[in-house]
């Protein structure tokens, strides 16, 4: 029995030793077709999460420029692309970073409290009650199933772009991104009760955005 | 017995009564985190007796998904974002030269 357990330990280990023992570069960089093969990847990542055409440009190019300067660190073990995709990513943090703390005032903007005058009221009895229109209107944002379609993706993308900076990169770190509550706080410099309280309102925004472009 | 119970659980419900202000930040709070009892017992109250925030809680959900499926488009390259081909062209005349100057 023992020996039937040892000679599966073998074969389950062969493999991983075996990588071991050769552990020359699998991937290698050839950074004159990297425009070529990566330029539109890259470009399309930094839209999707800076929703500006040129700064996302200027981003894939100093992608390019910063991974040539470092191209000695690159280990091999990853693909061109992942590693390429790992650069553009810290620029696109770093953007993040700049464009929050140009705004001094940002912080108090999005203070702990989640009720403004911009869609609830404000006045004694109806206080934290919805303003007029500013609610849903309707039950559904879009068609039932029609999840899939180009024109909804587009309103999306839109909206998006629409949202003030600051609450625009905390939304797609969080939706799009998919990065951990904790590591957006770090990178941002805010508490965890202000994220929930930025995305509450760029929820609310993009709620507002998307009906009302729906509607049109 | 039974009145006391139900006197209790009003005091109980009313002290939890919550506005739509708060009920809609719950609504997005509930899309990254589950509830305790007390917040999602306030919700659902809210919930019973307002129909905005039904409709809120309907299209946040919407949203969630319409925004989790355009971003995974995206990652799967159908965005129909390209580099136009001068911007392609100069950023390529950019690492040519620097890789000519090492």
């Amino acid at each position: 029995m023992n020996s039937i357990r040892f000679s599966y330990l073998v074969l389950v280990l062969m493999p991983v030793s075996g990588s071991f023992m050769t552990a020359e570069k699998k991937h290698n960089l050839e950074p004159q077709y990297w425009v070529e093969r990566y330029g539109d990847y890259l470009f399309n990542y930094a839209v999707v999460r800076v929703n500006d055409q040129e700064k996302a440009e200027d981003l894939v190019q100093d992608t390019f420029l910063s991974a040539l300067k470092a191209k000695d660190n690159f280990l091999g073990k990853s693909s061109e692309r992942t590693w390429l995709i790992s650069i553009l990513k810290r620029k696109v943090i770093d953007l993040y970073r700049k464009r929050y703390s140009s705004r001094e005032s940002s912080l108090a903007e999005y203070e702990q409290n989640i009720s403004d005058g911009e869609f609830y009221r404000n006045e004694k009895p109806f206080k934290g009650h919805w303003l007029d229109g500013k609610g849903p209107h309707s039950h559904s944002l879009m068609p039932e199933g029609e999840l899939e379609q180009e024109e909804l993706m587009e309103i999306i993308r839109l909206c998006i772009s629409n949202l003030p900076s600051s609450l625009a990169s905390v939304f797609v770190m969080k939706m799009i991104d998919e990065s951990e509550s904790a590591e957006i706080c770090k990178e941002m410099g805010i508490t965890s009760s202000n994220l929930w309280v930025m995305l509450h309102r760029a929820r609310l925004k993009m709620r507002q955005c998307v009906e009302s472009k729906w509607l049109k | 017995m039974v009145k006391r119970a139900l006197h209790s659980m009003m005091i109980f419900m009313s002290n939890r009564m919550i506005a739509c202000d708060e009920a809609s930040y719950l609504i997005s709070y509930k899309s990254d985190h589950r509830l305790g009892f007390k917040k999602w017992w306030s919700l659902k109250i809210h919930l019973l007796t307002c129909h905005l925030c039904r409709k809120y809680n309907h299209q946040i959900e919407q949203l969630n998904l319409a925004v989790k499926r355009y971003s995974d488009n995206c990652a799967a390259g159908t965005c129909s974002h390209h580099l136009s081909t001068k911007t392609s062209i100069k950023i390529q005349q950019a690492v040519t030269h620097e890789l000519n100057a090492n």
